[in-house]
């Protein structure tokens, strides 16, 4: 029988968070359940009912946890701008032409 | 006529025996109901029906609390004890409760027919002049909506899913239909009630207009309809006879055995500190 994944929802505006799963023979019935399991006593605002095959998946560690290898040159942390940002600001300011 | 009191509540009762009757028909028909299924609890279909039908016997249950704790107030009484220590004639259920849980069909087609008949009942009863019953079926009617939910739901599963799904559905069909019209057994003191305005509507009336209300779920899934709309009157009416009995006391077999399965605890010492 499919496996539906149930996403809830506690307030309006809110994220959604994963619930849990239910155990149904098609979407109708898990909606049916759904809120049996998860919407019973006022926890939830609002339910999303997914099929589990639905859900495409991505959880390779090389692609999602790269190797710490130094990339440090890809951001601009590295560089300092300060001086020279101030050197274009006056420059600007007594409308000299910065070199 | 509204002859409810605010300040006193018990002001409003100038037939405290026709109300009693009314309080005792609405909560014996939800307890015997929470009983007889929450025989499922365990041994349903599946796992994840097995704990929602046991929450909805659940549900019925806790609003037979609330009625028995209702007529408890109203008669310096004690809930448990109008619940538990009662003699079976004195239970004013209809027989549609008592029956043998049957099969699956039996027992969610059971819950549909007096589900959909409750919802009207308590709809009408939101409108009583008894202001602690009119406030507590506001409550239990938004309850209800999942009960209604899940037996539209299981009714078409049945009536489409397979030949032999389809042949219990119709067998169940016809075995709870004399039944479920008890349901609207006319009440002693009925009349009083109604001229009092804590009962809006008559059975009758109210009958009508659930047959009125189920009719669609029959003719969509292509369904006999045992009933039919009598031209003169305006009103619905069963083409089928009723099975009454259960709202003066009497009861079957079957209730019998339920009755001393339900109060064996209690009755091994009523007066026990628990």
């Amino acid at each position: 029988m499919p496996i539906f994944e149930v996403f809830q929802q506690t307030r309006e505006g809110h994220a959604f968070t994963h619930g849990g799963q239910v155990v149904a023979p098609d979407a109708e019935m898990a909606l049916l359940y759904a809120r049996e399991f998860y919407g019973r006593r006022q926890e939830s605002h609002r339910l999303w009912v997914v099929p589990r095959e639905a859900i495409v998946e991505i959880n390779d560690p090389d692609l999602l946890h790269p190797p710490a290898v130094d990339r440090s040159y890809r951001n601009s942390n590295g560089y300092s701008v300060r001086d020279r940002l101030r050197a274009t600001r006056g420059a600007v300011a007594g409308s000299v032409q910065p070199d | 006529m509204n002859v409810t009191d605010n300040n006193n509540p018990q002001s409003a009762i100038r037939n405290p025996q026709s109300l009693e009757i009314l309080l005792l028909a609405l909560a014996d028909d939800e307890f015997i109901l929470g009983v007889r299924n929450s025989e499922w609890t365990g041994i349903a279909p599946m796992l994840e029906e097995d704990v929602a039908f046991s929450s909805m016997a659940q549900d019925e249950i806790g609003h037979a609390r609330l009625f028995y704790q209702m007529l408890a107030e109203l008669t310096g009484g004690d809930a448990d004890k109008i619940a538990y220590g009662r003699q079976p004639g004195e239970y004013l259920s209809c027989q549609l409760m008592e029956r043998p849980r049957g099969d699956w069909a039996y027992s969610v087609v059971r819950q549909f027919l007096y589900d959909t008949a409750d919802y009207v009942r308590l709809e009408a009863l939101a409108r009583c002049s008894y202001e602690p019953l009119a406030n507590a079926t506001q409550k239990i009617v938004r309850e209800e909506k999942y009960h209604l939910m899940h037996g539209d739901t299981w009714l078409h599963r049945l009536a489409t899913q397979s030949d032999t799904s389809r042949e219990h559905l119709v067998a169940a069909l016809a075995a709870l239909w004399p039944d479920a019209l008890g349901v609207w057994e006319p009440l002693e003191g009925e009349e009083q009630l109604v001229a009092e305005g804590i009962l809006p509507a008559s059975f009758e009336a109210l009958r009508s207009e659930w047959l009125e209300q189920v009719a669609p779920h029959f003719y969509n899934l292509d369904l006999e309809f045992p009933a039919k709309k009598d031209e003169r009157s305006g009103l619905y009416v069963s083409t089928v006879e009723a099975v009454y009995g259960g709202r003066r006391g009497t009861h079957t077999e079957d209730f019998t055995a339920l009755w001393e399965e339900m109060t064996s605890v209690y009755r091994l010492d009523p007066e026990a500190e628990w």
